[in-house]
Formats: C-alpha cells, sequence, structure tokens
C-alpha cells in the first residue's frame, strides 16, 4: 500500500525553521536522511523531495485562450507543502509510525520538532476505485 | 528544472465527486491524456493522486517515539488531491502545463479553472543546509 507523509507548515513555520542555527539544521537533516535509509534498506522507500519556499509559489490558471495566469497572493492562513515521503508499506500503521519518527526528528536543542505529518494512502494505487 | 504542480482543493471534496458518470470519465481521460503526453515528451518525472481527505491522518510522535493519530483539520484546511512532478526548461512551461491541467473538464465538459499551486523542486537541499 502507497501513503504519502506530507510536511505541510504555514508561512511562520517557513520563517522559524529559518531562524534556526546551523549545527540545529545539520542535526534535523541528518536524522532525515537516515529515516531515508533506514526506508531504503526495508524496501519501503518510493521517493522523497523537498520543495522550494512557500515565496517561489504560483498560483496558475487558464486564460481565456488557455494561456496561463499567474499570481503569488496566497491566504495567510494558507498550509505550504515543504516535502513529502511516498513509502510503500504492508498497512496503514506502518505509515504513521514513519510519519512518527520524522515528526520526533530533533530541531532545536535537540528537541523533538513535533511536526504534525499529514498521511494519506495513494489513490493512484488503487485505481480500481475510478470511475 | 523540476517543478511541482499541485492541485489542492477545500475540505468539501470527500469523495468522488457527484458528477454524471460521462463527466467523470471524460475528467480522468484529460488526466491521462496528459500524463501519456508528458511522459512522450520526456517531461514527466511523477504523478500521484491521493485518496480523498476523509482519510488523511494527522500523526505526531509521543514522548515514546509511538504514533499519536488524529483525523481532525482546520475548516479551512487546504487538501492536495494530486500532483505532477515535470522536468521542464523554464518556468514558463511549468506555468502553461498548469494552466492545462486548470482547464481539465469538469460537469457539462466546462473547464474546471482550479488554481493549481506550482513550486519550484531543488535537485537537493540548500547548500547551507548540509
Amino acid at each position: 500500500m502507497k501513503y504519502i507523509l506530507m510536511m505541510n507548515a504555514p508561512r511562520q513555520g517557513f520563517e522559524t525553521y529559518r531562524a534556526w542555527s546551523e549545527k540545529d539544521v545539520q542535526t534535523h537533516m541528518a536524522a532525515l536522511w537516515a529515516i531515508n535509509k533506514d526506508l531504503t534498506e526495508s524496501g519501503e522507500f518510493v521517493g522523497t523531495e523537498g520543495l522550494a519556499w512557500w515565496e517561489d509559489a504560483k498560483l496558475v490558471r487558464a486564460g481565456k485562450n488557455g494561456s496561463p495566469v499567474t499570481d503569488g497572493v496566497f491566504p495567510e492562513s494558507k498550509e505550504f507543502l515543504a516535502g513529502y515521503w511516498i513509502v510503500d508499506v504492508e498497512n496503514p500503521e506502518r505509515a504513521y509510525e514513519i510519519a512518527a519518527r520524522i515528526s520526533g526528528a530533533p530541531g532545536p536543542s535537540g528537541i523533538p520538532t513535533d511536526m504534525p505529518i499529514e498521511v494519506r494512502q495513494i489513490m493512484t494505487s488503487r485505481r480500481q476505485e475510478l470511475p | 528544472m523540476k517543478y511541482i504542480l499541485m492541485m489542492n482543493t477545500m475540505r468539501a471534496s470527500q469523495g468522488v465527486p457527484k458528477w454524471p458518470q460521462q463527466d467523470l470519465q471524460a475528467h480522468i481521460a484529460f488526466m491521462q491524456g496528459l500524463v501519456k503526453e508528458l511522459k512522450e515528451s520526456g517531461e514527466l518525472v511523477m504523478a500521484e493522486g491521493l485518496s480523498f481527505p476523509n482519510e488523511a491522518k494527522l500523526v505526531r510522535a509521543d514522548s515514546d517515539g509511538m504514533p499519536i493519530t488524529d483525523g481532525v483539520f482546520p475548516e479551512s484546511k487546504e487538501f492536495l488531491a494530486g500532483f505532477w512532478i515535470v522536468n521542464v526548461s523554464t518556468p514558463e512551461r511549468a506555468y502553461m502545463l498548469a494552466a492545462r491541467i486548470s482547464a481539465a473538464p469538469g460537469p457539462g465538459g466546462a473547464p474546471l479553472n482550479m488554481p493549481i499551486e506550482v513550486r519550484p523542486v531543488p535537485s537537493g537541499p540548500p547548500p547551507e543546509m548540509v
């Protein structure tokens, strides 16, 4: 079963992260890489990406002739996807366990960030349910 | 340059939309056609559709590192419905593809005009983070 584990944060969360010391960032990244390595070894790793920061985000719609209309204005409350992992696991509980490990990755002074991680199954692996 | 094109929806979408079967099929055929085209042009990195928001869980670790799951989300939360990662020559090309997705057919074949969020996907963490 494929699950996506999403790290979402409002703008303020990104700004807080930006203020971390270099050492704290490195410790945090090392913990995330260790998770990727363990998932690769267990055969559960499908993919992960970290996205560019929210200020690089554009909202795109099609204009009348189909050409893109871009906009960079987002509501203050909007959460932006910071990054995600896709894992292939036996059951949802295992996906939650991995998400908990990500949530418990060390933040400033080594204290777990306790970031909420959104977990959802990938629908494209359940294609039979689509019309 | 890698870009992610995200289709975000509001909470209202709790399952397959109640559109006529024919409109749903036309929408899905459009999406499948786009993926096929992007595979042929060599621009597709990956595309996934997610399950509906009613299946979403928010997970944190308790003091022992065990998962605490919660399914309560703020009313205003946007949910990712699906995404495409494309490898394109310019941001304009990414915006063009997003515009096509935005205009995917909805009920009665009318363009949905959904906003698509587009953001660069760096090939690795920024140098100051490693």
